[in-house]
């Protein structure tokens, strides 16, 4: 009745192949975490701002066509502060570098740190946005009752002309959301 | 005659039968001609409306018998559209899928009855041996090929419709969900939030209107011009609907969602959390309320908010509210007076 | 194909008499390593726990006959044994939704067609002993036993609002994590990883016993399609789940060791947990409809007494199936905020199914055309099952649309396109199966009577239920609602009718069991007659306790 040793070796040698399968599926749906992140910060999925150097914003050029940006705000329920943008909304040239600013208030009574998720809309228009520098990149800490103004600098990629698909696009949303880290962050 | 419009000629009628019934509120019983004719008098509605917008604002939202978007009793098609997505869409639907879905159904349907009529043991005792016919297998496989990339066609550039973005002036509405209400937030105009709680039961059927479906406070928006509607979610997933205009698309907490909302008329429209957000999923509706431009404007002063740039809006605004809106506004306006 | 039934014949009766030695009663239903009885063992156990999900499914239809909330208060206060208020009602209706959609899927669909048919006649029909890891079959079955315990313990424990996980079936992040406080919700995750435990070592064993313990000229392309549809259903098994139990686990140490997987306040995206799910999820339709495919494939070659017309066509069309299911899961996903052409392409992809499915269609029809069609129960199941399920399948094109999805996203029409693909698809073949193989694995008849007035009560009672949804969704009706606008009640009440029609269909089938058991005439080795060709045939009902000790030779050329 039990198999010869032959056959059994055989199949302990599929199986195992099989489950080898198995536990690379399984490490892929972890690798995914690392690798959804970079394919959105590479592709502009998800509404995904790029990140540009210094070196390649100022390799940009400045056309003469205009875009406007809106700025939003959002607060995770359990936020204590304030936060909001200076300015709704401001019309940028294409490739020109802009400074913009939020205004984040602590209205608790303790040291409170957050970090801000963020993306853009409309999702086309995502990989055009370049961001060079941004209160988001970091954590941010306030003090009791401290108002801080956050600069994000950016500029929109002026190569959003060739793309069919955002170079309709009137208005780039740039969307914020802090969230408390619950450290007690001094 | 195809079966699409068939079955939307059903629910039209349906439609009708169940305005009637909403008839049964004193306000709606006067037929919708009669709002037509106090057309007329739209001047001397308006003066003092905007005297008390001046003064202190008074904005009288709609009544029920303005209300465009909701489910009817027993219908068995889409709701009607009110907007040019809707419409566009809805012809997708009537006219090329369904006539196909259709057809491929009764196709099987009568192959099945025919083999099992002629071929049953009593009609064909000797079964054939075939089990091969390449150039049968090569019809079945390229024939659903050919019909899949004609319906792919109008299919893609529907999708492609659906993306155009908002104008760079277009009304800005953030729409925030949060566990069991939703908030719509005016950027330009001030950034007031208003909550939109579901009316209780009771005082929606008292007051005429659908329950479940009707709220404290509805979103209010101009009619004939594209609105940039943004969706976010203060905790957990929530999804911002609306049947009869087309639209739905998730509230994520932490991102910014954006599409494109334009309504056709004057009117109420109704829709619901379309994603599994909880205890209270089911109880916090949607209703969409389109007047206006010159109502809007009110209803923003009500809210305590002001037109962005008034006179960079000022060209803007009439242009938009004259062509589509100018016929169904002066009506609606008459509205509240009738009340 | 008569040649194979007298090969094999005379090696079957040769080892009759040693080979139906069993174990005693403990040792043969606890510790068993026998495919035969480790199949049973699913049978038994998918039935109960279809009773379970089923009556689950009348809580919810009665719920949903008029609009206000009526029996959910009654079900709550039995399950926490005191008073209960609103939200807990309505909290209990998001735990029946996912105990439903759960115990369907994980415990009903998937031990029936894989772990019971797919046990029992597997190895059969490849002409072999028995599965390649037997011991790893019975550790299989107990981790489906204790997945399903602890699926049923999680409503009995905390979750937030009142006890269970009510998060639906899809477990989505933030409602699940930081949206379901209490043990509930960890309860019903963990019951999905012993249950994906178990599969994946049922796939792990279906794929070894099929690659290497096929009989003598038994050939890949000679295996019938039942077992093609198997193998190709492991695979999935073997690629989807994985990701799922990853999925998941990222969501239990979400939910306790503080990680950020999937929350944006640490980086995390909610959004990839979806893509992650539907990534399995999408698959795992597959994964139900597959098996049930092959059940179809033998039954209408059988009856019409022909063999399957296009054979290698049937085949990879499934793998066609499986490979295409992979790269469509994110039209599950179309009113999340996808980019346009990330929207384009997942629609163009799932319009693809529609081929191979298209072609599966066909060839059962081609199948039929020109054969000696009889219909016994089995064949009028499986006549049923095309029917329905094309008519699932059609559906399917439609929300296949991205612009279309944005209005029947999450409405009734989609729980009316599942259904019709699984309810009445799957579940179908589940019966269509059942009355096939049960004589040969009970050795005793049932009634075909009693089989055929179950079939047409059936049809009547779920078409009842579920065509209606289409309505209600198109009419916008969202799913997952407990309550709703009198407008959508004319077409809930019709199915909540339905669901009693199709109530009384079971109690025909439980009766139909009773009498096979009780008064069932002995049922002969081959009782379908000439055009059952596989070999279980070859074997006496019930087949020996071990089979093909000296392996069968498959010598015919044929296809089955």
């Amino acid at each position: 009745m039990p198999l010869p040793e032959k056959a059994r070796r055989n199949n302990r040698k599929v199986g195992l192949m099989a489950l080898s399968l198995a536990v690379a599926m399984l490490g892929l749906g972890y690798a995914s975490v690392p690798l959804y992140r970079i394919f959105c910060q590479v592709t502009g999925f998800g509404g995904t701002p790029q990140i540009a150097s210094e070196a390649k914003a100022a390799a940009v050029n400045v056309t003469g066509e205009t875009i406007s940006v809106r700025f939003d705000s959002n607060i995770a329920p359990d936020m204590p502060w304030q936060f909001k943008p200076e300015q709704v909304t401001e019309t940028a040239q294409l490739g020109e570098r802009k400074i913009a600013f939020y205004i984040a208030r602590n209205n608790s009574d303790k040291p409170v740190t957050g970090q801000a998720s963020y993306n853009v809309e409309p999702e086309q228009a995502a990989p055009y946005f370049n961001k060079i520098q941004c209160f988001c990149f970091t954590k941010q800490t306030l003090q009791p009752g401290e108002e801080v103004r956050m600069p994000v600098t950016y500029y929109v990629d002026p190569a959003i002309l060739k793309d069919e698909n955002a170079k309709g696009v009137e208005q780039i949303t740039l969307s914020y959301t802090f969230h408390n880290l619950h450290e007690s962050g001094s | 005659m195809n079966f699409g419009e068939t079955l939307r000629t059903t629910v039209t009628s349906l439609k009708a039968l169940s305005l009637g019934l909403v008839g049964a509120v004193p306000l709606a019983l006067l037929p919708k001609a009669a709002f037509a004719q106090e057309a007329a008098a739209p001047a001397a509605e308006a003066t003092p409306a905007a005297e008390a917008a001046a003064a202190a604002p008074a904005y009288v939202p709609l009544g029920p018998d303005m209300i465009k978007g909701q489910p009817e009793p027993g219908a068995i098609w889409l709701q009607k559209q009110y907007s040019p997505i809707g419409h566009d869409a809805s012809w997708m639907h009537d006219v090329v899928l369904t006539p196909v879905i259709i057809g491929i159904v009764v196709l099987v349907l009568a192959l099945l009855l025919f083999v099992m009529i002629r071929f049953n043991r009593r009609a064909n005792p000797v079964p054939s041996k075939t089990s091969h016919n390449t150039l049968l297998e090569v019809l079945w496989t390229g024939v659903p090929i050919l019909i899949l990339v004609l319906i792919a066609v109008p299919s893609l550039n529907l999708l492609a419709e659906q993306y155009k973005s908002a104008p760079k002036d277009a009304l800005t509405v953030k729409v925030t969900g949060y566990q069991w209400y939703w908030g719509y937030t005016y950027p330009d105009n001030g950034g007031f939030e208003v909550i939109s709680n579901m009316m209780p039961e009771e005082e929606a059927k008292a007051k005429g209107f659908p329950s479940h479906l009707e709220v404290d406070h509805r979103m209010v928006v101009p009619v004939g011009v594209p609105i940039r509607i943004q969706t976010t979610a203060a905790d957990v997933i929530h999804s911002f609907a609306v049947p009869s205009l087309w639209f739905k698309l998730d509230a994520v907490p932490g991102r910014l969602n954006e599409k494109v909302l334009q309504i056709d008329e004057p009117g109420i429209y109704y829709g619901q959390c379309s994603e599994l957000c909880g205890v209270r999923h089911g109880y916090m509706p949607i209703a969409v309320e389109a007047v206006s431009q010159e109502k809007f404007e009110q209803w923003i002063q009500s809210q305590g908010g002001e037109m962005p740039g008034k006179a960079a809006a000022a060209p803007a605004a009439p242009a938009a509210a004259a062509t589509p809106a100018a016929a169904p506004a002066p009506a609606e306006i008459a509205t509240p007076g009738a009340a | 194909m008569a040649t194979i039934a007298d090969t094999f014949q005379a090696h079957s009766e040769e080892h009759h008499h040693d080979a139906d030695h069993k174990p005693g009663f403990f040792a043969r239903w606890f510790m068993s390593t026998n495919h035969k009885d480790i199949g049973t063992l699913y049978l038994i156990f998918a039935i109960f726990a279809g009773i379970v999900g089923g009556a689950i499914s009348g809580v919810m239809r009665e719920e949903l006959r008029e609009p206000g909330i009526q029996v959910l208060g009654k079900v709550a206060m039995l399950l926490n044994g005191g008073a209960v208020d609103f939200d807990q009602q309505l909290h209990l209706w998001n735990v029946l939704i996912t105990a439903h959609g759960l115990i369907m899927v994980f415990f009903l669909v998937m031990p029936a067609v894989i772990g019971g048919f797919g046990n029992w006649f597997v190895p059969i029909m490849i002409g072999a002993p028995d599965m390649a890891f037997p011991r790893m079959n019975n550790i299989s079955f107990w981790l489906t036993v204790m997945g399903f315990c602890s699926l049923m313990i999680s409503p009995f424990m905390s979750g937030g609002t009142g006890n269970g996980a009510g998060v639906g079936w899809t477990v989505y992040a933030p409602l699940s994590t930081t949206g379901s406080q209490g043990p509930a919700m960890d309860f019903a995750i963990f019951a999905l990883h012993l249950a994906g435990a178990s599969s994946i070592m049922g796939a792990i064993n279906f794929i070894t016993t099929i690659f290497n313990m096929r009989a003598p000229g038994m050939t890949l392309h000679k295996m019938p399609l039942f077992v093609w549809s198997v193998l190709v259903t492991a695979f999935l098994l073997l690629l989807a789940l994985p990701v799922l139990a990853a999925a998941i686990t990222m969501l239990l140490t979400d939910r306790n060791f503080g990680t950020t997987f999937f929350d944006a306040a640490g980086g995390g995206d909610p959004i990839l947990y979806q893509h992650l799910f539907w990534f399995f999820g999408h698959p795992e339709v597959y994964i139900m409809i597959l098996p049930a495919f092959g059940i179809i494939s033998q039954i209408i070659s059988t009856f019409s007494r022909k063999p399957v017309f296009g054979y290698l066509g049937m085949a990879y069309a499934m793998v066609a199936i499986g490979v295409v299911g992979f790269i469509v899961w994110a039209h599950h996903m179309y009113t999340v905020g996808l980019d346009v052409n990330t929207k384009m392409y997942f629609t163009a992809a799932t319009m693809v199914i529609a081929v191979p499915t298209g072609i599966k269609i066909f060839s059962w029809i081609a199948t039929m055309w020109g054969g000696s069609l009889e219909f016994k129960s089995p064949m009028v199941w499986a006549i049923g099952f095309i029917f329905l399920f094309t008519v699932g399948g059609v559906t399917g094109v439609v929300l296949a649309n991205g612009g279309i999805d944005d209005v029947v996203h999450d409405t009734y029409y989609v729980v009316g396109h599942f259904h019709y693909v699984l309810s009445l698809g799957a579940v179908t073949a589940l019966f269509a199966g059942f009355y096939y193989w049960f004589p040969k694995m009970s050795g005793k008849m049932h009634s075909e009577l009693l089989a055929h007035i179950q079939f047409w009560i059936f049809f009547v009672g779920v078409n009842m239920i579920f065509f209606p949804m289409h309505f209600l969704g198109l009419q916008g009706m969202p799913r997952r609602y407990p309550d709703y606008t009198a407008a959508y009640q004319y077409w809930n009440e019709i199915a909540t009718y339905g669901y009693y029609i199709m109530a009384l269909s079971l109690v025909v089938f439980f009766i139909n069991i009773i009498y096979a058991f009780v008064a069932g005439k002995k049922a002969a080795d081959n009782y379908w007659g000439e055009g059952a060709t596989t070999l279980e045939w070859t074997l006496s009902s019930p087949p020996p306790f071990h089979q093909f000790e000296t392996l069968p030779v498959i010598k015919d050329e044929g296809h089955h």
